[in-house]
């Protein structure tokens, strides 16, 4: 009894000292980065422009995070939601005339966002369908799953991109509200939403529960069936709110968008301390793991590196991190097992 | 009971392939013309040399998708150090691209070996820093046929032997067959009848069990990378030899469609279970359906629908037989 309630205390300290290293690694990440690059940086310019980039991606990254917390994964997250931004997107060109008003324009609008939320979250229900009731391993369910959605996508528009949408619609991608971007309230709001499900609600500690250990969660009686769906709604959903903000910022939907995302979702979910077997890992260190690769991204850029490098930097960084985790841990195991012995 | 599901899996498989070649032939008969055969052969070569890397993998319950950039990046590399070097040798480029898949599938060793990092993300990671350095170091210039160095333009237009059909023009089956046959053979005697080859399959089935067993896991990992990166080296001088024309970008991207490809091939993602005959038969399936959706009038940007969807029908079908069968023994797995 005394060891596991001991073992408990080092996991929750551990995850602490993870939260307090990344903080850490913000903050002196941004002055490194705004001394670095003076004025450019910590301009207002720089950070609604960050502020506009991030949320599209940051979505993508929430439901990544969502999904390994549960044990699970979901690759088929940017071919969801291009496959719905696609479906929004001939929405709003194939029904708009010169002759709609005012109110059937937002009706129409209002229409291809529901459309895109809605096809999103079956979308992900489908995932968890896969996995739950066919017993397909997470990584494989989903690795089909993101051929078939850009499959679909694919043979829906040919390869080629839907473009030209009303003006209000674009309003989502490039609006204001006072000084702070449309995109990045839309974020902030759903972060705190996720943040709330996973640490608060029932269903949170139920994904935490699975993705610790799927067989003790169905011995405790949960249903693991009905919470796996759920999961995989909700990251559905959240690629599908991302594709509304990703179609309204370019103006145009298309297979192939937002590929480097997979790569990044992941990295950004590890670096925030979620653990890929699942069960461990806080929707605020993700957050924060947002926060850091937006700003190196957009010091690469004001550096003037390409994306080649910029890929390279974003392999060496997870493939490091990932390491540092491992040893981390390792010495931890140790420090643990030579207290339990004296 | 556990040999049996293998083999009608790979039954299943050749029933589809021939039932689908019937259809086809239907529609257009120049499907099923000598020409046609070999020139499927020809073009499926490298995808199925990229398969029975992916099959080993699969088999040790790891999953890689770094292996295309592995393969191009060993392919472009010896094409530029050819053409630097000024030694015209199909010899020398062999060496040089076997040996940078070598050591690419070295680095995935050791950091899947050593530090225990989840197969998929930890490629992922290697996928982005092999592609990246390739395209950063050695650079983004493409290089076409005519500044191509000639061992790769004869080993390309090589053939075993030739016909001449009715109307006069010759045909040949092309040469990259016989790389193919050495990998395949040399990889069936290893996987079956070689220690490692059997610790492949065990650390697939269970990696606890298997080092109970006395099995050096982390030498086994270390291998099985080290050789996929070596076949990965010998279907980049393929690869660039087919299309007579080498970019850095080429092929990056299309990993999924290898892996699925295998895996419809009855090859389980869970490690330990899969044959090579299956693994090819996917690659095929997938290769006859890339090559004659055209011939049945539907663009090509309905190939990842088809192979996403057969992919999730088939692994779909195998792992809920799976759950069944668990359910029935009480494993709760």
């Amino acid at each position: 009894m005394e060891v596991s309630s001991l073992s408990l205390n080092k996991t929750i300290k551990k995850i602490d000292s993870n939260m307090t290293i990344l903080v850490a690694v913000t903050f002196v990440l941004l002055t490194v980065l705004s001394i670095l690059l003076k004025g450019s940086f910590l301009s207002l310019r720089n950070f609604q422009s960050m502020a506009y980039q991030f949320p599209e991606f940051g979505l993508l990254a929430l439901a990544m995070g969502i999904a390994m917390i549960s044990g699970g994964i979901d690759l088929s997250v940017i071919a969801n939601a291009n496959l719905s931004g696609i479906i929004a997107a001939l929405i709003l060109t194939q029904n708009i005339t010169n002759e709609t008003t005012g109110n059937q324009l937002v009706l129409i609008i209002i229409l291809a966002i529901l459309t895109a939320l809605a096809l999103s979250a079956l979308l992900g229900m489908f995932n968890g369908f896969l996995i739950a009731y066919l017993g397909i391993p997470a990584i494989l369910a989903t690795l089909g799953t993101m051929l078939l959605f850009a499959g679909i996508g694919m043979a829906i528009t040919e390869g080629r991109g839907v473009v030209g949408f009303p003006l209000p619609f674009l309003y989502i991608g490039f609006g204001q509200l006072s000084i702070f971007p449309l995109p990045l309230i839309i974020f902030i709001i759903l972060a705190i939403f996720v943040g709330i499900i996973m640490s608060k609600s029932a269903l949170g500690q139920k994904i935490y529960l699975l993705g610790a250990n799927s067989i003790a969660a169905r011995f405790s009686g949960i249903e693991n069936n009905i919470i796996i769906i759920k999961t995989y709604m909700l990251t559905g959903f959240l690629a599908g709110l991302s594709s509304i903000l990703m179609i309204s910022r370019v103006n145009s939907a298309k297979i192939g968008y937002g590929d480097t995302y997979l790569l990044q979702a992941i990295l950004v979910v590890v670096l925030g301390g979620v653990d890929p077997a699942g069960g461990k890992g806080k929707i605020s260190g993700v957050i924060l793991g947002i926060i850091i690769l937006q700003s190196l991204q957009s010091a690469f850029t004001l550096f003037g590196f390409d994306p080649y490098s910029k890929r390279l930097i974003w392999g060496l960084m997870l493939l490091i991190v990932m390491i540092i985790n491992f040893i981390n841990s390792k010495h931890k195991e140790r420090i643990l097992r030579l207290k339990n012995i004296t | 009971m556990l040999k049996k599901i293998p083999k009608t899996n790979e039954m299943y498989l050749i029933i589809v392939i021939i039932i689908y070649s019937i259809i086809v032939t239907m529609v257009n008969k120049s499907f099923m013309s000598v020409e046609n055969v070999f020139d499927i052969l020809r073009s499926g070569t490298g995808q199925a040399i990229l398969g029975v890397g992916v099959l080993i993998v699969l088999l040790s319950g790891g999953i890689d998708v770094s292996f295309t950039a592995i393969a191009i990046s060993s392919g472009y590399i010896a094409v530029r150090a050819i053409m630097a070097l000024g030694i015209d040798s199909l010899l020398l480029a062999f060496v040089i691209s076997c040996t940078v898949g070598l050591v690419f599938g070295a680095i995935n060793g050791i950091i899947i070996a050593y530090f225990k990092i989840p197969t998929l993300i930890a490629t992922l990671g290697t996928l982005n820093l092999f592609h990246g350095l390739l395209l950063t170091i050695v650079g983004t210039r493409s290089v076409n046929a005519a500044q191509m160095p000639k061992c790769f333009i004869n080993f390309g237009a090589a053939k075993i032997f030739t016909l001449t059909t009715a109307r006069g023009s010759t045909i040949g089956l092309s040469v990259f067959i016989i790389p193919l046959i050495a990998v395949i053979l040399f990889t069936w005697f290893l996987l079956k009848y070689t220690m490692l080859g059997r610790s492949i399959y065990a650390i697939g089935n269970s990696t606890e069990s298997a080092l109970r067993a006395g099995i050096n896991v982390v030498k086994t990992q270390l291998f099985l990378y080290c050789y996929v990166g070596f076949i990965n080296g010998i279907m980049g001088v393929i690869t660039v030899s087919e299309v007579r024309w080498v970019n850095p970008v080429y092929l990056v991207g299309t990993e999924l469609t290898v892996i699925a490809a295998v895996v419809i091939g009855g090859v389980k993602l869970t490690g330990g279970s899969g044959t090579i005959t299956g693994a090819l038969l996917g690659v095929g399936l997938i290769t006859i359906l890339n090559s004659t959706l055209v011939l049945l009038g539907l663009s090509s940007s309905w190939m990842d629908l088809f192979v996403g969807a057969i992919m999730i029908i088939s692994i779909g079908y195998t792992s809920y037989q799976r759950k069944i069968e668990n359910q029935r023994l009480l494993n709760f797995m």
